[in-house]
């Protein structure tokens, strides 16, 4: 006890230099976590959309499906296993897809298309796909409409620019039009009265409705109430042709998919592709979806599921962005590595200062009788007293930063914002919440602050009296 | 003077200065390094989007991007050539006609971008024929009575007209590349059979080999393995003018091999002769014509100046058509200078704590100087000099480091291969050839001074508020 008082009372002999070397370990400590934080709640948002608008955590797939997506690599769909797997306590529902390949042809146009037999009801819970049913359209003929009513005239010249664009969500349209919060409640109701649009989604059991990808829409001049026409191979090398009614547009955030995506109930498709009973995988949903619950639950299901199904997780189905976001999270971890670098030869300067600066004050205490091994304890406590000061300040002045970033993330604006949105993700950037990072910042610090600590032993177990004396 | 006897102070203490200025090195050169190794990603995108797919300026039909309809034709091709050779600064140009088309082979189909391109003209603007893989023919350099077309390595593995197969000398190859004789071994019950796609070869050997000898060796077993039989054959079907389905067979006179693997999946290029007979275009009918540029940093004037003077047609530069691109290399120096200041920021601290150590040992000297008339000013300076000398010198230690450094690596390049797959799903390459503008430089340095300045003032401040009676007589 008597050495931590006297280790906490050498700390304050000479505040300024504990304060600043604090100060040092304390801004490495606050930036670093600041930065990851950051850096791990974009992924978990990125990661969490991907899941959430289209894999799911947990599909049913035949086992060779993932390699080799073809319709001939499909399972039946097997109604007591389904509900035998929607009993497990952590599944919600379990949402069958047939996804397959198809020529789209209307007018004279024809284009490579993906089919998607969905049910309905249940993929809108996936996908909350009847959200992104287009709601306006700035058709030219809703421009001219709103050039003649009160409305800013920057709004009415990017009217132009965005001609023909439709939109899904207002915020989009705000952003594109350059509409800030403030005027948006009196120009949206303008311009709902001009660019309207409407639309009507799919229900179960029906067979002439589809609803297709506006990237689709526009590129085939299909709109709503429109025929097109779906030739393919169906199961087992059948042909498959039909012709379908355009029941609704999509926009969909990533363009590679909404350019070529067509919707329809999944019995529609079955029937299509002559594949009755058939899926080619089905999204498991979820009550509990962290780390842990998933890994269980696709353990107990992994037990009952039958040949020739098998689970795939998130992370096979999305191979390629989790080996994107293991790149960007390696590139994240450098910058803080040589954050760290940088304050480690701080921290290790002053110490080097310091043991110099009390040299003398080192003999007379071993020449009067002090042991070395407990002047080296001591002075490693002030070390540990002055790191632990600094990790608490930088974690407590973190805090408010990130639980702040975690409700009212980060929202990119302009042409940063349509970057993101055009590569389908959503323009924010959140915080993550404490979690073990905030640990492993600590366990760096204490790494640095143990090298400094044996260096300063070995310099007081070295220590010659005469010419310490003499110093 | 002042400046002078600044300098002869950092180096009382040399083991104090030194560990600054090993700090700031360090921290410098880790920075100018890091930054570099990024840039370089950038500046290789880029490239690649210039000299490989897009060129420096594109004409279009006002509708062909919208809906690259066969009959969104440019229509008259002879004013806008004669205005881009016009143009100074343009080198060279060329006309294309794209069609939207699926290939197919008896195993899959999938949907391409269909590039009809005079083979001589494009040699002079695009660095494709650089890219094709060794042993897999020719840029269109075959004379034969065949269609012809060239396609990139994606596509050809999408098609599995590229099979893996472990034959003796893809096994020789493999030793020669220095894997273990241990691990030849274990792929021995692979060997002679035939792999039609990358999937299947990967779990082929999956069981066979350890994890980690996998994540090292795998990307040289797949090479060695990868086995293309030149003049294979693809079909491509398409709309004619007068949309009527038409399609023909094609020879495959070669692969290349780019970083961007949506480009490699999506563009194929056949002679425009060809395309021209099969779609019924007529001679001199071009959907798209592409100008090359001496100066890429004149794109945006050079572009202007085309768009003034071809009113009706779609002009676009580079920068236009990949708008995320354009701004990723805008906003290099702005994440640069963010990322320099917190690594400057966290030196500072060093500094502040190594000068605070100076003045106050120094106490009695300083009062010294106060007292026989040294005025307040050049004390202050003299400290916030020696600061800087901290700073800088560490400062350009660390960049003559990172100079070297990057000169050494931009030989060889920084091989990232575990992430080449996310990587050149975006058009990044994962092999890195670091680099760095000159004038990120001129950057640094002002930041580094400007980081000595502000580190010196709280000792400075310290130092002048000494009253020079009670500074004499501390010991």
């Amino acid at each position: 006890m008597k050495d931590f008082q006297l280790a906490w009372r050498n700390l304050w002999r000479n505040k300024r230099r504990t304060l600043i070397t604090a100060a040092s370990v304390f801004f490495a400590v606050f930036f670093a976590l600041v930065m990851r934080s950051f850096q791990l709640g974009a992924y978990d948002r990125l990661f969490k959309n991907v899941i959430e608008s289209y894999t799911g955590y947990l599909q049913f797939q035949n086992r060779d499906y993932l390699d080799d997506p073809v319709l001939d690599n499909s399972f039946e769909v097997d109604k007591n296993f389904f509900d035998l797997a929607a009993g497990d306590p952590n599944v919600k529902s379990v949402v069958p897809r047939l996804e397959s390949f198809a020529l789209c042809a209307a007018g004279s146009k024809t284009q490579g298309v993906i089919v998607m037999g969905i049910d309905p009801p249940g993929e809108d819970e996936v996908s909350g796909i009847k959200q992104r049913l287009v709601r306006y359209r700035l058709t030219p003929k809703a421009i001219n409409g709103l050039k003649n009513e009160p409305i800013p005239d920057r709004t009415k010249r990017l009217m132009d620019v965005f001609k023909n664009e439709s939109y899904a969500s207002e915020g989009r349209l705000m952003l594109d039009l350059g509409i800030s919060e403030e005027d948006s409640s009196a120009i949206l109701p303008i311009i709902r009265q001009h660019a309207s649009f409407t639309n009507g989604y799919l229900t179960s059991g029906d067979k002439t409705y589809v609803v297709i990808g506006n990237g689709l829409s526009v590129y085939l001049k299909a709109g709503v109430g429109d025929t097109i026409v779906l030739m393919g191979q169906g199961y087992h090398g059948t042909t498959a042709a039909d012709k379908y009614i355009v029941s609704g547009i999509v926009k969909l955030p990533a363009p590679d998919i909404d350019n070529i995506i067509v919707y329809m109930p999944i019995d529609a498709a079955r029937e299509l592709y002559a594949a009755p009973g058939m899926a080619t995988s089905a999204v498991i949903r979820l009550k509990n979806n962290s780390d842990e619950a998933i890994l269980q639950t696709a353990e107990r299901l992994n037990k009952i599921v039958p040949e020739p199904m098998a689970i795939k997780t998130w992370q096979e189905m999305n191979a390629l962005l989790v080996n994107q976001m293991d790149a960007d999270n390696k590139s994240g971890m450098i910058m803080i590595g040589i954050l760290y670098l940088v304050i480690a030869f701080g921290v290790f300067g002053t110490i080097l200062m310091m043991m110099a600066e009390r040299r003398r004050e080192f003999g007379m205490l071993v020449s009067v009788g002090m042991q070395k091994w407990k002047l080296a304890k001591i002075v490693s406590l002030e070390m540990l007293f002055i790191g632990f000061l600094g990790v608490c300040a930088g974690i407590i002045a973190s805090l408010p930063v990130v639980f702040y970033g975690n409700f009212h993330p980060l929202r990119f604006t302009g042409e940063m914002a349509r970057m993101y949105e055009d590569y389908g993700f959503e323009p924010v950037m959140p915080t993550m919440l404490p979690d073990t990072f905030y640990l492993w910042q600590s366990v760096v610090v204490f790494i640095i602050l143990s090298v400094a600590i044996v260096f300063s032993i070995r310099k007081i177990l070295k220590i010659n009296v005469i010419t310490a004396l003499r110093a | 003077m002042i400046i002078e006897i600044a300098w002869k102070n950092v180096w009382r203490n040399k083991t104090r200065s030194l560990v600054v200025i090993t700090a700031m090195a360090i921290g410098v050169f880790a920075g100018v390094f890091t930054m570099a190794a990024i840039n370089s990603s950038v500046v290789q995108r880029i490239d690649s989007a210039v000299n490989e797919e897009l060129s420096h300026i594109q004409v279009n039909n006002k509708d062909f991007r919208s809906s690259s309809d066969i009959q969104n034709i440019i229509s008259d091709p002879s004013s806008v050539f004669s205005v881009c050779e016009k143009t100074s600064g343009v080198v060279a140009t060329t006309g294309r006609i794209i069609v939207r088309g699926i290939a197919s082979t008896s195993a899959k189909s999938t949907g391409v971008e269909i590039n009809g391109i005079d083979v001589e003209k494009e040699k002079k603007i695009f660095k494709l024929s650089d890219k094709l893989i060794q042993g897999t023919g020719s840029y269109f350099g075959s004379d034969t009575k065949f269609n012809t077309v060239f396609i990139g390595e994606k596509l050809a593995k999408e098609l599995n007209i590229i099979r893996y197969i472990l034959t003796p000398e893809a096994i020789s190859k493999i030793e020669a590349e220095g894997v273990p004789s241990a691990v030849i071994t274990n792929l021995e019950p692979l060997s002679g059979q035939r792999f039609i796609s990358d999937k299947k070869f990967s779990k082929a050997f999956e069981n066979l080999l350890t994890k980690a000898d996998r994540q090292k060796y795998s990307m040289i077993i797949k090479e060695a393995a990868w086995s293309y039989r030149p003049g294979s054959k693809i079909i491509l079907s398409f709309l004619d003018i007068d949309s009527n389905q038409t399609g023909a067979a094609f020879r495959v006179c070669g692969i290349f091999r780019t970083n961007n693997d949506m480009f490699e999946g999506m563009s194929v290029f056949v002679p425009v002769n060809e395309l021209r007979t099969l779609t019924g275009m007529g001679e001199n009918r071009f959907h798209r014509i592409i100008a090359k540029i001496e100066d890429n940093d004149l794109t945006d004037k050079i572009t202007s100046e085309i768009r003034t003077a071809l009113p009706g047609l779609e002009v676009l530069s580079w920068k236009e058509i990949q708008p995320d691109l354009a701004m990723m290399a805008d906003m290099m120096q702005q994440i640069y200078a963010i990322f320099m200041v917190i690594i400057l920021a966290a030196l500072a601290f060093g500094i502040v704590n190594t000068m605070l150590m100076a003045v106050l040992e120094r106490t009695r000297e300083l009062g010294m100087l106060a007292a026989i008339g040294m005025n307040r000013k050049k004390i202050f300076s003299m400290i916030m000099f020696e600061s800087i000398f901290l700073s800088i010198v560490g400062g350009i230690a660390g960049m003559a480091v990172a100079e070297a450094v990057i000169a050494v690596t931009a030989k060889n390049g920084i091989n990232l291969m575990k992430y080449s797959e996310g990587m050149e799903a975006f058009g990044y390459s994962a092999h890195l050839y670091p680099t760095i503008e000159p004038q990120f430089f001129i950057t640094t340095t002002i930041l580094i001074v400007i980081t000595g300045i502000i580190s010196s003032i709280y000792p400075a401040r310290k130092a002048l508020k000494l009253n020079p009676v009670e500074a004499i007589r501390t010991e």
